[in-house]
């Protein structure tokens, strides 16, 4: 088949637009495992749409290509382009603007067979009119009623066909603004699509590649509101030609996310293994529907339950048992109380308490400590005590420090120099 | 359906192109200037090439069109169910404007559905009056290009008055903040829950050039427990160039703004030895520097 930058399916563009744009350092051969011409076709495609964002880095190994994206200076999340590339034939284009044309308001009601003879007279401008018979423009009306376009009414034997109201939008800005901080937020770039764009807004710490979960998180919204079973394929490996793993069966409760990394994550009830624990919505190959679970309102409170206690998503500890408690004490100047606060705003689950006018304690009882070190580490140079009920993490602590020491060379003259 | 042609960038361009030619016969020019700002790169050629082949049958190879009106298309149920959704964010209110009637739609997802763990807890106030007068008086700002006279207190409780012309909103959703960026005496940023009161003026702020000043820093990252992906997740959004230099190490240099050198600081040290600052030097001394600190902090105390 010859190459089009429109695609059929979305899955195999979303591997390659998180590569470019997460890692960006991978050569050609890297991605050609199972086919070179697919890798140059999903790159051209790539380059056509964010054409802008593309670089072209050259290394020992080949060119290699990544997608640069400032995403405090776009305004709009560039991304959403790739769900707007949806292949489509010559005859549903020319289909879709001569029905909306017929039934250009919401008044006119037309039989199937009215609207094609009216579409008859339309392409008899052409010198070699196509001809579309009663199914093919009976199963696009029928799309178009899926899609909340179009609706249908008996009348008689008969039915009619007729556009539905429209709905003035005059809340440019409003889109501009949730449909970059909203979930399912390119449904508000396509409607920003349909105007005019006003530029008010800019997003600071703003992650984006939650835009190529967009169709998985809509699904996972399906079966949450209709309290459905669900499958779950998972990719194996995140790279081009991915096999999926073994399916799973869940219960959708709740869409955690982040906006510190921009992951995104569903807390589901594991119908195997009896247990709650989080699936990231990238590793999400596809989610099907299954049947109605009675025990849905059971499993989401014990979510709730279990949230006073969850730092980030994790539900299980390194033992794979109970709690862990973990605490740290940091130090403050008088002029720097700005830390306090920020202990206070970041606390998330935990409790902060003032020792003394420079000295405060945080504390948690959560279900994995691991989850904390990170943040944790941003206080370095004030934490003045660390320790956790589970001595690996106190001692991987301890031990990364150190290593940190020895990588930039800090020695005992540089501890005089600061004095 | 959420992946559909109808939403897409040749729909739109079509769209276009047509509303175009039922007002006026169209020429390729002005054809193509329509496909260039409605869809990809290399959309122009192969639209062009679908209509003088007749394959799309709206629009003879001489502009002229069988469509009789201006295209429109309503709203899709997604759309709506969208539009229903974001209609329970506490934050809709700082628009002043009417959102249409959805409420026979069910939305597409409920304020319970989701839970953002991560966001800091000192939020602006959406639900203050004072605040979203503010705001929407700093959004009609930005929308008219006009300055603002403002009076702002700052963290350490100082009353400050000055002349404000705010280009764009800037928000954070790690902060859950809303800053008003352009130019001003006291700088370029206005943290709208700061302000005590703004009114339009046809004052002139003083011509300050306070734009964003880049700085590149560079690391050595070492994929251990995760960290490779860990780091280019968390660093996804800036600007920034990756090279693969061993079987489990990178080089990584990222663009940032030299306002925010604090705060990539303490996210470089985050990755604790799974990332090693390796320029510029100023940038590693202030690494070194917290560490020096540590140390000491360590030393003078206590267990670890």
């Amino acid at each position: 088949m010859s190459y089009s930058e429109l695609i059929k399916n979305f899955d195999r563009i979303r591997e390659y637009m998180i590569e470019f744009y997460v890692y960006g350092f991978k050569s050609r051969e890297e991605y050609t495992q199972k086919s070179s011409r697919s890798y140059d076709d999903e790159r051209r495609r790539l380059e056509s749409w964010f054409g802008d964002y593309i670089r072209i880095n050259y290394t020992p190994d080949g060119k290699n290509f990544s997608l640069s994206i400032d995403s405090r200076s776009t305004g709009g999340c560039p991304l959403y382009a790739a769900w707007k590339a949806k292949s489509f034939t010559d005859g549903a284009i020319t289909l879709h603007f001569i029905i909306f044309d017929i039934l250009y308001s919401p008044e006119i009601k037309l039989s199937l067979k009215e609207i094609v003879d009216k579409i008859e007279d339309y392409t008899s401008l052409f010198s070699s009119p196509r001809t579309f018979d009663e199914s093919t423009v009976r199963k696009r009306l029928r799309e178009y009623i899926s899609l909340g376009l179009i609706r249908s009414e008996g009348r008689g034997r008969n039915i009619l066909f007729s556009r539905t109201e429209d709905t003035p939008l005059n809340c440019t800005d409003v889109l501009e603004f949730f449909s970059e901080v909203s979930p399912c937020g390119v449904v508000g770039s396509y409607l920003l699509d349909k105007t005019k764009r006003n530029d008010i807004f800019t997003f600071k710490h703003h992650y984006i590649t939650a835009a190529t979960d967009s169709e998985i998180i809509f699904r996972l919204f399906e079966a949450i509101h209709e309290h459905r079973c669900i499958t779950i394929e998972t990719f194996k490996m995140h790279k081009s030609g991915s096999d999926t793993a073994k399916p799973m069966k869940a219960v959708p409760l709740k869409i955690m996310m982040s906006v510190q990394n921009g992951r995104q994550y569903v807390m589901v009830y594991d119908l195997q293994r009896k247990v709650i624990v989080p699936v990231r919505t990238y590793n999400i190959a596809s989610v099907t529907g299954e049947e109605v679970c009675v025990e849905h309102e059971t499993y989401r409170s014990v979510l709730d339950g279990m949230l006073p206690h969850i730092w980030g998503v994790s539900t299980v500890n390194r033992a794979g048992t109970g709690m862990d408690h973990i605490e740290f004490t940091v130090r403050f100047s008088d002029g720097e109380q700005y830390i306090y606060e920020r202990l206070e705003r970041e606390k998330r689950c935990g409790t902060v308490t003032r020792l003394d006018d420079n000295t405060a304690l945080f504390s948690a009882d959560v279900f994995d400590a691991r989850e904390l070190v990170v943040w944790i580490r941003t206080f370095i140079c004030r934490i003045t005590s660390f320790s956790c009920s589970d001595s690996h993490i106190e001692e991987v602590f301890a031990e990364d420090l150190d290593r940190m020491y020895k990588m930039y060379g800090i020695t005992e003259e540089d501890e005089d120099v600061l004095q | 359906m959420f992946f559909s042609e109808v939403y897409g960038v040749y729909f739109n361009a079509m769209a276009e192109i047509l509303r175009c030619a039922a007002d006026h016969p169209i020429d390729m020019a002005e054809m193509r200037k329509i496909i260039a700002g409605h869809a990809f790169g290399e959309s122009g050629v192969f639209i062009e090439q679908c209509i003088k082949d007749e394959k799309w049958q709206l629009m003879t190879a001489d502009g002229r069109t069988n469509i009789q009106h201006a295209p429109t298309m309503p709203l899709t149920l997604l759309e709506k169910r969208w539009l229903r959704a974001i209609q329970s964010d506490p934050r809709i209110n700082l628009f002043d404007v009417v959102m249409p009637d959805l409420s026979d739609i069910e939305p597409l997802f409920y304020p319970d559905d989701i839970l953002i763990f991560d966001k800091y807890s000192d939020g602006d106030p959406y639900e203050d009056e004072d605040y979203i007068r503010h705001f929407r008086m700093v959004l009609k700002a930005v929308r008219e290009k006009r300055p603002l006279k403002i009076c702002t207190l700052s963290r350490k409780g100082t009353v400050t008055k000055s002349v404000f012309l705010p280009a764009v909103i800037e928000y954070s959703e790690k902060d859950d903040k809303f800053r008003a960026v352009g130019t001003g005496k006291h700088g370029n940023t206005v943290n709208i829950a700061r302000i005590l009161s703004c009114k339009l003026t046809d004052e002139q702020p003083p011509d300050i050039k306070n734009s964003h000043t880049a700085r590149t820093v560079e690391f050595d990252l070492t994929n251990e427990r995760n960290a490779l992906e860990r780091v280019m997740m968390h660093f996804a959004h800036f600007e920034k160039q990756a090279v693969k230099t061993g079987d489990k190490t990178y080089h990584v240099s990222l663009c940032y703004d030299k306002d925010d050198e604090t705060e990539m600081v303490i996210r470089l040290l985050s990755f604790g030895p799974m990332v090693r600052v390796t320029a510029p030097e100023s940038f590693v001394a202030l690494i070194k520097q917290r560490l020096i600190r540590q140390k000491r902090c360590a030393e003078s105390n206590v267990h670890y």
